[in-house]
């Protein structure tokens, strides 16, 4: 049973993110917007970040996910790089939206649908905090 | 002054297929010259009895037929691809041709009789020909090569260091050294040659000035009727403008959408620093004010006009004189097409009427241009929308769906039968909105430029198969015989990973979507040449034959697919069928009702990518 923290500035999709996580037996808690996210990782340290890709700009989550893990790491937050996170993306199947060569590496551990079938994030949930 | 470009020089020659026809009427006429002087050196001699140097006459008519098959020969090799090769070579044959010829009638001048010669008019011929068909270089040249020519004969042979033949009997035997008759056979001779020249100087001008101006205005008409980019149709007419006016110096402004301000849209031969002199206000302009009221204006001297509204920047530009002409289009001006010349005073009513006609020309093209333009951006205005509303909707839409997933997993509670029944009502409601609005993104992408995705070569089997792959446990749910043929060899063609997923995904959907329990759906990728067709074969529910034709139409969905209960937008074949156009290629399809439906997709094959 893990703590993880869903940053997501959709309530619906935090209440239904959530749903789903508490029913596998985890505690959730969750953010709004990326600041909220960041203050509440460094307090709780949670064991496992679900971050939605498009909060108020359409990449707000790879820019997060790329703060906390990207190659030029800021040193303070070295020990929360380990933090495994699942992104919650619309982006890559369903639109022709591409990022270009720099961007292709996103430090994030696995990817779910959205919406998602709530089977697959617990499967993916429990996988990731298995490792 | 501002950098020339275009080739102005090149405007003051005859056009290669003008003088070619010259020259080989030259050649012709020479035939005739040759064989004339051996002939009526032989007539002189045996029927009229004169005494004339007979052996120097024949080697000259000898001589012409000689260099004219030379020159006949050389006239059939000078044709060229290239039309300035192809003039260059025209031109150095026509030199050539006069410099002989020149050089054979001074010897025929001086074998009839030099200064006395009954021939001397002919002298007048000669320059007249390459007044014609050397315009280029100054008439009065040759004027003078002639007339300086004709008195050194002239001397030399009354000096005694050239012998002179006395040919017809009845002139004085010392005619020839008479300084009185020299003198006033060459002022005749000079002022006869000097006003033949200059009447045939000015009528050359004119011509080759219509030439221009029908040639400019070809252009125009031409640069109207083949392009839709604004860009293209400003350049072309400041070009055509100034060459129709022999000048290296033209620009276009447009009214901007106050209607107050003059925007340079087109310079053609102008500085830089000219070019960004500043703001054209009408209010400050009275030259542009009088163009928009509809009648040309010229300046003939910039220093001492007052409409100028940059004069300083127009004199240190070097221009002396311009003519600025309305634009007008259907719906009244749109702008100004100037012309300037680095000369004072070098337009007259008539150029500026010319101007006036191209610039007529050039506003129809003007407004198809900029109307075409506006149009493109309401395209892409109208696709950027629809993205901006999809993106929008499927936010709440995805939400909503996650959490009615939640519900029927049970993961808030224990659900009863009837309300499980209901939320998987909504569930499969909301799926169905939630394609439409994918399909409505896809759609609004192939129509968006500048969002257009960038085609690459991509391996088609791979694509093809996990298209494949993901209708695999649909089939088996329905005991559908699914196989898959590929190619012996894989071929790549130029596309996007997106673009086919998106293509094979939705046709071999498709088959297995409407094909009835135990049937069969087979893929094959057969490459053609050139080409690689993917076939996807179903027995399934087929298309009525009369509503093939608006398979393709969005929102079209044949009448037994609705009555099948089957969930569908009507968007995916025309999505398909746009993107499978995008990269080159086609799609067919051939259907019977109940039998089964064949779409058929074929694309070009590109060269294997450099790894």
């Amino acid at each position: 049973m893990a703590n993880i923290l869903i940053i997501d500035d959709d309530p619906d999709m935090v209440l239904a993110t959530r749903l789903c996580l508490e029913s596998g037996g985890h505690t959730v808690d969750s953010a709004g917007d990326p600041a909220e996210g960041l203050k509440k990782i460094k307090a709780k340290r949670p064991d496992l970040i679900v971050l939605d890709v498009m909060m108020d700009s359409a990449t707000a989550g790879f820019q997060f996910a790329l703060r906390l893990r990207g190659p030029d790491p800021d040193p303070a937050m070295a020990h929360l790089a380990k933090i495994p996170i699942l992104m919650l993306t619309a982006i890559h199947s369903t639109t022709p939206l591409r990022f270009g060569p720099d961007d292709q590496y996103l430090p994030v551990d696995d990817f779910v649908d959205k919406p998602f079938e709530p089977e697959t994030l617990l499967k993916k949930v429990n996988a990731l905090l298995k490792k | 002054m501002a950098e020339i470009r275009g080739e102005p020089s090149q405007l003051d020659v005859l056009l290669p297929r003008d003088l070619a026809a010259a020259s080989t009427r030259l050649i012709l006429t020479r035939w005739a010259a040759g064989a004339i002087v051996i002939l009526a050196t032989a007539a002189s001699q045996r029927l009229l009895g004169i005494i004339l140097p007979a052996t120097g006459l024949y080697v000259i008519g000898l001589f012409i037929l000689v260099y004219n098959t030379a020159l006949s020969l050389l006239a059939q090799r000078a044709a060229s691809p290239d039309p300035a090769v192809y003039l260059t070579r025209l031109r150095r044959l026509v030199v050539l041709q006069v410099g002989l010829d020149w050089l054979c009638m001074a010897v025929f001048l001086h074998l009839t009789g030099g200064i006395t010669s009954p021939a001397i008019v002919f002298l007048l011929i000669h320059m007249l020909m390459v007044t014609i068909l050397l315009p280029g270089v100054s008439s009065y040249l040759y004027v003078a090569l002639g007339v300086g020519g004709l008195l050194v004969l002239a001397m030399l042979e009354a000096s005694g260091a050239l012998a002179h033949y006395t040919v017809l009997a009845a002139l004085p035997s010392d005619l020839y050294r008479d300084p009185l008759f020299i003198t006033s056979q060459i002022v005749f001779f000079a002022a006869a040659a000097f006003s033949t020249v200059t009447l045939a100087t000015g009528i050359m001008g004119q011509l080759l000035n219509r030439e221009r101006q029908i040639s400019a205005l070809f252009q125009t008409t031409r640069a109207v009727s083949s392009s839709l980019s604004l860009h293209e149709v400003l350049d072309q007419l400041t070009r055509n403008a100034a060459r129709a006016l022999s000048t290296a110096h033209s620009s276009i402004r447009l009214l901007d959408e106050t209607g107050e301000t003059l925007e340079l849209a087109a310079a053609y031969g102008l500085s830089d620093a000219y070019q960004d002199k500043g703001p054209v206000e009408l209010s400050h302009n009275p030259l542009a004010q009088e163009a928009l009221a509809g009648k040309p204006a010229i300046v003939d001297e910039a220093a001492d006009d007052p409409r100028l509204q940059y004069a300083r920047q127009v004199l240190e530009e070097g221009i002396h004189s311009l003519v600025v002409v309305p634009i007008v289009g259907r719906s009244g001006p749109v702008g100004v097409l100037r012309v300037y010349a680095d000369q004072p005073r070098r337009f007259s009513d008539a150029d500026a009427q010319f101007v006036m006609t191209i610039a007529r020309q050039g506003a129809v093209a003007i407004e198809n241009a900029m109307a075409h333009e506006a149009l493109k951006r309401a395209e892409t205005e109208r696709a950027q929308f629809v993205r901006t509303v999809t993106h929008e909707l499927r936010s709440p839409v995805g939400g909503a769906q996650s959490l009615l997933r939640v519900l029927l997993q049970q993961m808030s509670g224990e659900l009863s039968p009837s309300q499980q029944d209901i939320i998987q009502r909504v569930e499969t409601r909301l799926d169905a909105l939630m394609s439409l609005i994918n399909d409505l993104l896809a759609l609004a992408a192939t129509t968006t430029s500048g969002f257009q995705e960038k085609p690459e070569a991509i391996a088609l089997t791979a694509e093809v198969r996990s298209a494949f792959d993901l209708r695999a446990t649909e089939a088996h749910e329905k005991n559908i015989e699914l196989t898959f043929s590929p190619p012996s060899n894989d071929v790549w063609v130029r596309s996007s990973h997106e673009g086919l997923a998106h293509i094979f995904g939705n046709l071999i959907g498709n088959a297995v979507k409407y094909t009835p329990n135990g049937g069969r759906v087979s893929v094959a990728i057969e490459p053609r040449g050139a080409r690689v067709a993917t076939t996807i074969a179903d027995t399934g529910i087929g298309i009525p034959e009369d509503e093939l034709p608006k398979l393709w139409q969005e929102f079209f969905r044949a009448s037994n697919a609705k009555k099948s209960g089957m969930v569908g937008t009507g968007l995916g074949l025309s999505i398909v069928k746009r993107r499978v156009e995008a990269y080159g290629g086609m799609i067919s399809v051939q259907s019977r009702v109940g039998e089964g439906t064949t779409f058929s997709v074929t694309l070009p094959i590109c060269p294997a990518p450099v790894s």
